[in-house]
């Protein structure tokens, strides 16, 4: 799970910033830069290393 | 834009974005009744708008501060810890979280192409009137007693709080939140809807919904700050300024009305007034009276 977690995590960063610099353009709605896409894809990579924390510590959702 | 329309668009936002009728549908269907013609893509209008929506987003900070403070806090000493605990504050804000990623991903991909296609006043006044019979529909089927809540009936009570709600649940209730892509779906309504059929109360629906609604209003309304300070969007500063301000103030009021609504009330009287209201405007809209 931790390693999926960081695995994850940097995928979302890699993404991000292909959006930031325009290479992806994937669901984008103009050419150029995406900072919207850019900032849901860092918080979706800090999301990712969130859960790479509560991997490590052993705990996991209850429900 | 002259100063009464600006003042108008603005108690619109401020309301309709949290009672549970369609901010997006009514700042399309009042301008078009009115035949105030803006050009929506205009750097002017659309630093407009931003303001109207930080001015919402804060509203709803400062309503539930306390909650947001207790909430931070809580996931801030779970990251630190790592672990989740049992606090119901940790709970409601990782739930928060949960709910808020299907929102983010589907507003960031679909928003735009959502809006290009759904923009016409007909279509709007359709999901509308939509929107009414989803509100009417998630009442009716609180109402009829499932098995699960025959058994919790049994028990004393059909619903649970919100700290107790599943994580697979505050997603759908995400995804339910994100139907507000389509103008004239209610973001409140959407959400408070998915709640109560997930065996919520009205009142903790309507908080999760508004609890909901914060970080994504906020989140889409700070991308779009540079778009206040555009060259352009100097000419409207101090109505947008003024505008941001009416909004928060009518959010801020709409908001304290709501919570002490659905203390008692339900979601039925907005279903008949978006009916009502959807039918008008699709009406005048196939009789080529509004654009």
């Amino acid at each position: 799970m931790k390693a999926l977690a960081l695995a994850l995590a940097v995928i979302f960063f890699i993404i991000g910033f292909l959006y930031l610099f325009g290479i992806l353009q994937i669901g984008a709605s103009h050419g150029g830069r995406h900072v919207s896409h850019f900032v849901l894809f860092v918080v979706l990579g800090i999301l990712s290393l969130v859960w790479m924390r509560f991997a490590s510590s052993g705990a996991s959702p209850q429900r | 834009m002259t100063w009464l329309q600006a003042m108008v668009l603005a108690v619109l936002q401020g309301a309709s974005e949290l009672f549970p009728v369609s901010s997006l549908g009514h700042t399309v269907l009042v301008p078009a009744l009115l035949r105030w013609k803006f050009d929506r893509s205009d750097p002017t209008f659309l630093a407009f708008v931003v303001a109207l929506h930080l001015g919402t987003a804060v509203a709803l900070v400062i309503f539930y501060r306390a909650d947001w403070v207790r909430i931070a806090r809580a996931l801030v000493s779970s990251v630190a810890r790592g672990s989740l605990s049992s606090d119901p504050d940790e709970r409601i804000g990782w739930l928060l979280v949960a709910g808020t990623v299907p929102v983010a991903l589907l507003g960031v991909f679909l928003e735009a192409p959502v809006r290009r296609f759904f923009g016409s006043s007909a279509i709007v006044a359709t999901f509308l009137i939509l929107n009414a019979f989803v509100m009417f529909a998630g009442e009716a089927l609180r109402r009829r007693p499932s098995t699960t809540a025959r058994s919790a009936s049994a028990q004393g009570d059909s619903t649970r709080p919100l700290a107790e709600l599943p994580w697979a649940d505050a997603v759908k209730v995400g995804f339910a939140q994100s139907a507000a892509l389509l103008p004239g779906i209610s973001r409140s309504g959407a959400s408070i809807v998915a709640g109560l059929l997930l065996r919520l109360s009205h009142e903790d629906a309507a908080r999760y919904s508004f609890l909901l609604a914060t970080p994504v209003i906020f989140a889409a309304s700070a991308l779009e700050i540079p778009k206040l300070f555009a060259p352009q969007a100097q000419g409207v500063l101090a109505q947008s300024a003024v505008g941001g301000v009416l909004a928060a103030v009518t959010a801020y009021a709409s908001v304290a009305f709501l919570t002490r609504w659905f203390h008692s009330h339900d979601l039925r009287p907005f279903g008949w007034y978006c009916l009502i209201f959807g039918t008008l405007c699709l009406g005048l809209a196939l009789a080529k009276v509004i654009a």
